[in-house]
């Protein structure tokens, strides 16, 4: 097929957004100007889990002009809505932990806020607090349902009326082993921040704006914000009119949280009659907003002596916080990864989440996945040295292919590049090679420079979309208008949150609709402009968004051609002048071979998956154990690469969230408090401490993508832990089974295994 | 009333003198570009050049700046003409969510300004006080290098056509 | 703009003296006034502090002396002690003039290595040697290398003017000699000899824009395989950067051969007792002080 314009897919058009960022131009949150606004704050608990038994307003302080709100003040029901209703948006009698906002405060003055807030003493009556997951299943202080346990799946594939301990022990070679990871915040550069304007009915008509409440901020789903607070106020949705501001990084992290931000922001500016700027520090961002759930998981399989995997069992358990927020999602997310990229015969998944008295954990890139891939991909190591065998030869062996059936029964159909991104990779980085030279006893090396490196491998896959029947329940939208001079307009609530949203949206609409790339226009989510096309996660934009932007815009492009002949603008505004509005609205149809049952879980967990493979090569300081990551190579299989220079970008710095989990990267907390909320103590990498990146993009296509693009938002963070795991390991011979590998982690398992062996 | 220059033009401010520059730029003066990352002197978002050399402005009392020059990100194109480094980080993937760019093009453009051949270390020590949690930074790297390398080419050129327009003179 | 910025902002005075004689004349004078007054250089200490302070300690500064306009203070000079060379610094030398000032360069690598491992280039063009003393802090970076040169600080106010070698500067955590009304005007450091086996290593957080867990800065002279000097300095093991005097005592009239890592190691266990706090913990920490002060050290 011939063309009428030049395809940009696949090419590395210039970012549209580029230009006001690098002019320091683009409009953030924080940068909104607000005329009249005052400056919001929030009373948070301190105390891990009691009783609140008062709100204490000083009588000395001078309280003038001073808003305070508590939960007495919400208008509809007081929950933040998402999947249970556990979660207060101001806490009314329970503290379910340190960080729990209980008042909300606001004041022209900046200072006179914080000084407003420390004049506020909540009394609370404390309670013994659950702090971890051992602590949840203790039981000894029941603080959800009746066990602690917010959310169980359990995966059962093959096991033919026997138990997975008894298919375990009929094989040749039994590995178990025990695996833990820890919290990761995501601290995107920006912390979170909203405006809200609360303009009662006839107010607004001047400004053109709609009356009811506005809220403008930094966030990934303007739709979960609006779900949140029609039911926050009791208002028909179209009352609730949710923007988003230029975003600076999400990774999650601006997932679910933006609605409890953005109704608290409204609640003031309704109570205080006037807009209301509530922009977090770095330290009230740290503490307040959710992280990465830590989790244990434990990992029993058998094996043939020849390296066949047979069978898995997997127990993981998961520390989902104070409330439920997405946990439920992430827990699936995590247990349907259990497995990682290989055949089994035989598998028993089963996975719980804990309520603990610690801030919520929620949505954070890979959501649960890097956790599970932690554990199997350490697990597949210790199952290599058990046999003896090269642990990169271990996973060829066993990998899944195109024919092969998954652990929930998933028959794998096409797009399997898994096999080309390890030859990509391995290739690249020498690592037989690399492997074998550093496994002998490196040369006694002078005592000035006492280094040693190691190289490792991970393999791994990332289902792309929402799990199971995520998609068909949602029914995403996105709309296409035509507009004069030929032009199109694409609407929809999916977010640019620095992934490039808005130049592949562009890219995919013009391919699609074969008309030149700058004669696409991407509408600025708002949620009374655009309809919901889903939110901005599970690597689904591109893929399935992307794939009704390209259907809508072909429509419209199409109607234009079919109404005449001469040049499409004639075309075009003939058609409008007819029409007066051409517009279309289309649906996401997830294709028709996905089915997923819910309720047994078995079936197409994911509509495709990504596959990659990730090698890391480092050098540690055989005295102080700081590890240099000295090369990283990452081939990833993303079906498509829409925007190789962008898709790269995405690799590369998910793969350096990976890596400053694994090195760097360590929240302290102590009685539920964080102790290092701070960017100087809670550290992620520089450039300095970043490898050079040698990036593969692997295409097998996938059917159901536009152009056959697949997910590569998440993909790039599960890998990267695993296999710097694996090199440290060979580097220093001490066992990484548990993140973090901070130079004091290694110290330690160091002296312990020199303890046990001596 | 504190005066300095910011990006050529001279700008009075009635802040008190121990206000950070950050708030001065940002607020009274409408320089938004400039960010707040941290406020503790980690992410380098708020990176400004004060009298030709890189600072974060977190860090910087307003009233320390009477008399000198502060150039913000705002400053950094030549009218409508975007800089080589502004041109290469919207080709070459160096800006993925934009928080960090206006930090990283000062902290750059302070690089090439004393360097035009830095080697990918020197480039990682300019960059290593701005935080990026986008890119993984090879990308910002590599915009770094296109720009220097086009900077190069454009004095290899002039200095050419001048030794040129030399010989046709003598 | 966050919602945070220090009580009573607005009522800070600032002064901006072009010379140590008004800036000793305006602390003076504020000290007799019963003024709360504070010395303001790069700010990469005082400013943050100020910023991150919950209000409710926050304790509002009627003065602050500006000291980043006073031109001696930046100057670096040589001079020649007892027939050594020295390298005098004004307090206000910053790291960037550090790694980018030529006899420094030659004279002194260790001083570039320390001053590029400190925060990053902003923090470099910004900190000073006399804030990072006078925090006093210890973690710092500069002190330790300061400290194994031999550095010594001279104080000036209005009064007069005293020098302190640095080993002798601290007096507790983050307590120092300083006394009100007096500043710190330069630091002398003697040059090591050609030759010297000058160590600076750093192990931080991370490779840039860290906080030390452990640093070392060490020069050990021979002389005929006799070592005649061994000078250290060492961060975040103790309450105050630590001199490590016991090891230069063993080391000093030895030769490499005679000693051996256990009685260093012994000598170190008697001299400090590094602690856990949110970025290490105490036996990492004393691990890793132990090997690097025999990477020093070891023949
Ligand atoms: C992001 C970041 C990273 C950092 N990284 C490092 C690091 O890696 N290593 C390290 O050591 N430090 C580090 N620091 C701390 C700081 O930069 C240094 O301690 C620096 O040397 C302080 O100098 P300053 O001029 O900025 O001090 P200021 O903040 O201006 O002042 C600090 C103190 O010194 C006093 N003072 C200033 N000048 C004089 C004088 N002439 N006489 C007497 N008192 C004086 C002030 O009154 C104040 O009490 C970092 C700081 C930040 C914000
Ligand atoms: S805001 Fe100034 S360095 Fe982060
Ligand atoms: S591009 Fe987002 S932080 Fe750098």
């Amino acid at each position: 097929m011939t063309s009428r314009v030049d395809r940009t897919v696949g090419k590395n058009v210039s970012r549209v957004d580029g230009h006001a960022k690098v002019t320091g131009q683009a409009v953030y949150v924080d940068d909104l100007t607000t005329p009249g606004a005052l400056f919001g704050g929030t009373v948070r608990s301190a105390v891990a889990r009691g009783t609140l038994r008062g709100i204490r307003k000083d009588p000395s302080f001078d309280w003038t002009g001073i808003t305070v709100v508590t939960a007495a003040d919400i208008p509809g029901d007081n929950v933040v809505a998402l999947i249970e209703d556990d979660q207060p948006l101001l806490a009314k009698d329970a503290i379910r932990h340190v960080y729990e906002p209980v008042a909300l405060v606001a004041c022209d003055d900046p200072v006179r806020l914080q000084q407003a807030i420390a004049a506020i003493t909540l009394d609370v009556e404390p309670l013994p607090p659950v702090l971890s997951i051992e602590d949840a299943e203790a039981k000894k202080q029941i603080i959800y349902g009746k066990d602690n346990v917010q959310k169980r799946y359990v995966i059962e594939h093959e096991l033919g009326g026997k138990t997975i301990d008894e298919l375990i022990l009929a094989c040749d070679v039994v590995v178990t082993g025990r695996y833990a990871v820890h919290h990761q915040e995501q601290m995107y550069i920006e912390p979170q921040g909203m405006v809200a304007h609360w303009q009662e009915a006839g107010e607004g008509a001047e400004a053109g704006v709609g009356d009811g409440v506005h809220v403008t901020g930094s966030l990934q789903c303007p739709f979960y914000v609006h779900k949140a607070m029609k039911r926050a106020f009791a208002l028909e949705g179209d009352r609730v009119h949710i923007g988003q501001a230029v975003t600076g990084g999400g990774f999650g992290g601006k997932e679910e949280y933006p609605s409890i931000l953005a109704a608290h922001a409204a609640l003031l500016s309704k109570v205080a009659g006037k807009p209301v700027r509530m922009i977090y520090g770095r330290k009230e961002d740290i503490e307040a907003t959710t992280k990465r759930h830590p989790a244990r998981i434990e990992i029993t399989t058998g094996c043939t002596k020849a390296g066949e995997l047979v069978a898995l069992k997997v127990e993981c358990a998961m520390d989902g916080g104070a409330y439920v927020t997405l946990t439920p999602v992430v827990l699936s997310r995590g247990i349907l990864h259990a497995a990682g990229a290989y055949k089994w015969k035989h598998a028993r998944i089963h996975g719980w989440a804990v309520a603990t008295n610690t801030p919520p954990n929620g949505a954070f890139r890979g959501f649960g996945a890097p956790q599970t891939i932690w554990a199997i991909e350490r697990h597949m190591d210790r199952i290599a040295e058990k046999l003896g065998k090269d642990p990169l030869t271990l996973r060829q062996q066993n990998l899944l292919a195109i024919g092969a059936v998954t652990v929930t029964g998933q028959t794998l159909t096409q797009s399997v590049g898994v096999v080309e991104c390890i030859e990509k990779a391995v290739k690249s980085s020498d690592y037989f090679a690399k492997r074998a030279a550093y496994a002998k006893p490196s040369p006694a090396a002078g005592s000035r420079t006492r280094t040693r490196r190691g190289i490792g491998a991970a393999v791994f896959m990332h289902g792309a979309g929402f799990t199971g029947s995520g998609e068909r329940r949602l029914k995403g939208k996105v709309q296409v208008d035509l507009e004069p001079g030929g032009r199109l307009r694409v609407r929809s609530a999916s977010t640019d949150i620095g992934q490039g949203t808005e130049t592949i949206f562009r890219q995919i609409a013009a391919d699609a609709a074969e008309l030149p790339f700058d004669t696409i226009e991407i509408e600025t989510p708002n949620t009374s402009n655009v309809p919901d096309s889903g939110p901005t996660v599970a690597s689904r934009t591109v893929m399935v968004v992307g794939s009704i932007v390209g259907k809508g815009a072909k429509m419209i492009a199409d109607r234009v051609r079919a109404s005449g002949t001469g040049d499409f603008a004639t075309l075009a505004d003939a058609l409008l002048a007819r029409e007066k509005k051409v517009s279309t609205l289309v649906e996401y149809e997830p294709p028709v071979a996905v089915q997923w049952n819910d309720d047994t879980y078995r079936g197409d967990a994911y509509p495709c998956y990504a596959w990659a493979c990730d090698i890391a090569e480092v050098e540690v300081d055989l005295d102080t154990f700081e590890t240099k990551v000295i090369g990283f190579w990452a081939a990833q299989d993303i079906g498509k690469a829409i925007h190789p220079i962008m898709c790269a970008g995405q690799v590369e710095g998910g793969t350096l969230q990976a890596i400053g989990w694994a090195l760097y990267e360590n929240l302290v907390m102590k009685d539920g408090h964080i102790l290092n909320a701070r960017m100087t103590n809670y550290v992620i990498p520089t450039s300095k401490d970043a490898p050079p990146f040698t990036t593969f993009l692997v295409e097998h296509p996938f059917s159901g993508g536009p152009s056959g693009a697949k997910g590569v938002g998440e993909l790039p963070m599960d890998g990267g832990a695993p296999a710097i795991a694996a090199a440290v390991e060979q580097a220093i011979g001490a066992l990484c089974n548990d993140l973090p590998l901070l130079p004091e982690d290694l110290f330690r398992a160091k002296s312990k295994s020199q303890v046990a062996r001596s | 009333m504190i005066r300095f220059k910011v990006n050529g033009t001279v700008r009075e401010t009635d802040a008190p003198p121990m206000a950070r520059l950050l708030d001065v730029l940002r607020v009274p003066l409408g320089l938004t570009g400039t960010k707040e990352g941290c406020g503790e002197g980690e992410c380098g978002a708020c990176s400004v050049m004060l009298d030709g050399v890189p600072v974060n402005s977190c860090l910087v009392a307003v009233g320390q700046c009477e008399g000198r020059e502060v150039v913000t990100v705002e400053g950094l194109a030549h009218g409508a003409e975007l800089t080589p480094l502004q041109r290469a980080f919207i080709e070459d993937g160096g800006a993925q969510c934009g928080i960090c760019t206006p930090g990283m093009l000062v902290a750059a453009e302070a690089l090439l300004r004393r360097n035009t051949s830095p080697t990918d270390d020197d480039v990682r020590d300019a960059i290593a006080g701005n935080l990026c949690r986008c890119t993984g930074y090879q990308r910002i790297v590599d915009s770094i290098q296109a720009a220097a390398a086009a900077v190069r080419a454009k004095t290899s050129k002039a200095s050419k056509a001048s030794k040129a327009g030399g010989e046709t003179g003598a | 703009m966050s919602a945070h910025a220090p009580a009573g902002l607005a009522r800070t005075e600032m002064v901006c003296p072009k010379t140590i004689a008004e800036a000793c004349a305006v602390l003076a004078q504020a000290h007799r006034d019963k003024r709360a007054a504070s010395l303001l250089a790069g700010g990469t200490d005082v400013i943050v502090d100020r910023h991150l302070m919950p209000i409710e300690k926050a304790r509002p500064l009627d003065l602050v002396v500006d000291l980043t306009g006073v031109d001696e203070l930046t100057a670096i000079s040589e001079r020649d002690v007892a027939g050594e060379r020295h390298l005098v610094f004004g307090g206000g030398v910053t790291y960037w003039q550090l790694r980018t000032d030529r006899r420094v360069l030659a004279a002194i690598p260790m001083l570039d290595a320390m001053a590029k491992d400190v925060g990053a280039v902003q923090i470099q063009t910004r900190g000073t040697l006399a804030g990072n003393i006078a925090t006093a802090s210890p973690a710092a970076d500069g002190v330790p290398a300061l400290m194994a040169l031999d550095g010594v600080v001279k104080l000036v106010s209005e009064g007069g003017a005293r020098t302190v070698p640095l080993d002798q500067f601290f007096l507790a955590y983050r307590k120092t000699v300083l006394a009100a009304g007096e500043l710190i005007a330069e630091i002398d450091v003697r040059v090591p000899l050609p030759g010297a086996r000058v160590t600076w290593r750093k192990v931080g957080t991370r490779l840039a824009q860290a906080i030390s867990k452990v640093a070392l800065a060490g020069v050990i002279e021979e002389e005929r395989g006799t070592i005649t000097r061994a000078r250290f300095g060492v961060a975040s093991v103790a309450a105050v950067t630590h001199p490590l005097g016991g090891v230069r005592a063993l080391a000093e009239g030895k030769t490499f051969k005679a000693l051996d890592r256990a009685t260093v190691d012994a000598a170190i266990d008697l001299e400090i007792k590094p602690i856990d706090d949110v970025r290490s913990t105490g036996a990492y920490r004393l691990h890793v002080a132990k090997a690097l002060v025999w990477r020093a050290l070891a023949p």
